[in-house]
């Protein structure tokens, strides 16, 4: 239509097809389309993001849920300031750390606090010989500075991509890779220091 | 603990290739707190793979979310049935007030005489009874959807 104002600012040349299509919905305020497209395109890319973040499966499962439905609602409101993933990925993030301080389980783990370190020697766990399948890598984990836990987590279920741990938390590369360096390094101290 | 100038090689050891991992190789060689350092992060390497690689949300979450929003909306679809009862009680009031007045108004000696005004000033109160009742039902039913 002649002199048509979109509602959608001009879609970058970057974006998906799929992404394409769905501003192309949004775009003729067809909302429930849109989000059909976005539901299957993003579901697992938020749940990833909500269970690095919450660290439990059961309730990342169901912070996915509740963020679709916000999804759902802010739908109408979304002008393309950034692009339609960055937009998801906000409302993640956002999300779960509210749940975070709600459930007040956002725990800051010192990294001067001995904490992994005692359960290595609380446990007396070993290293190599085939011993590896009794050590609880997931407790050391969960001693770990949130930030740490979030980076190590999210890297292992996005496959190993610095990029997309970056793109999904919105931290510089740089950041992520300082992180992930940390935490293995404080991770794999734990179990050896249990064989020294 | 591992050796300091060599745990930054350890942590990345996959990635290094070449010269620099001949070097750690020969120092692995000799000394058995870094293989044990290495071999930690290994451990942990393939303990957080098994966990977490490829995980995926359940089947059922993008039905759910579905099923969600149906509800959600059913919920907040509007259904103006309260307002139109409404509006037929106090009308059904209005009416009974409005005939009680008809009956009582002629045994008042002052509206006798002048029976023409008398039904204007009726139809003009009726009106206004209506227009009120019709305002108050209308201020209510914007509370109730504002709310």
């Amino acid at each position: 239509m002649p002199g048509k104002v979109s509602n959608i600012n001009a879609t970058p040349a970057s974006l998906t097809g799929m992404e394409r299509e769905i501003h192309a919905c949004l775009d003729q305020k067809q909302y429930r389309e849109a989000f059909d497209r976005m539901l299957p395109e993003f579901q697992n890319k938020v749940f990833r993001l909500a269970y690095a973040m919450l660290g439990e499966a059961g309730a990342a499962e169901d912070m996915a849920q509740d963020v679709f439905i916000r999804i759902w609602k802010a739908l109408p409101g979304y002008r393309g300031q950034s692009s339609l993933s960055t937009w998801i990925y906000a409302i993640t993030r956002n999300a779960c750390l509210s749940a975070l301080r709600k459930a007040g389980i956002k725990r800051e783990v010192s990294m001067e606090e001995p904490g992994v370190a005692r359960i290595a020697e609380e446990t007396g766990l070993t290293v190599g010989g085939g011993a590896a399948a009794g050590i609880d890598v997931l407790r050391f984990l969960r001693q770990l500075p949130s930030k740490y836990q979030q980076v190590l987590r999210l890297y292992y279920l996005e496959e190993k991509s610095y990029e997309e741990v970056a793109r999904l938390l919105e931290w510089p590369m740089g950041t992520v890779k300082v992180y992930l360096h940390r935490a293995r390094k404080e991770l794999a101290e734990a179990i050896a220091r249990g064989n020294i | 603990m591992a050796c300091p100038e060599f745990e930054d090689r350890l942590i990345e050891y996959a990635a290094i290739e070449g010269e620099a991992r001949a070097c750690v190789d020969t120092h692995l060689a000799e000394c058995a707190e870094c293989r044990q350092f290495l071999e930690a992060l290994r451990v942990v390497d393939m303990e957080l793979t098994a966990r977490f690689s490829g995980r995926e949300a359940s089947a059922a979450l993008a039905a759910t979310v579905q099923r969600r929003i149906e509800r959600e909306a059913s919920a907040r679809r509007l259904s103006f049935v309260p307002e139109i009862l409404d509006f037929v009680g106090w009308g059904a009031i209005v009416a009974l007030l409005g005939m009680m007045a008809w009956w009582v108004v002629p045994f008042i000696p002052a509206f006798n005489a002048n029976q023409t005004a008398l039904s204007l000033n009726t139809a003009l109160a009726a009106g206004g009874a209506f227009l009120l009742v019709a305002l108050f039902i209308g201020l209510r039913s914007l509370a109730d959807l504002k709310h």
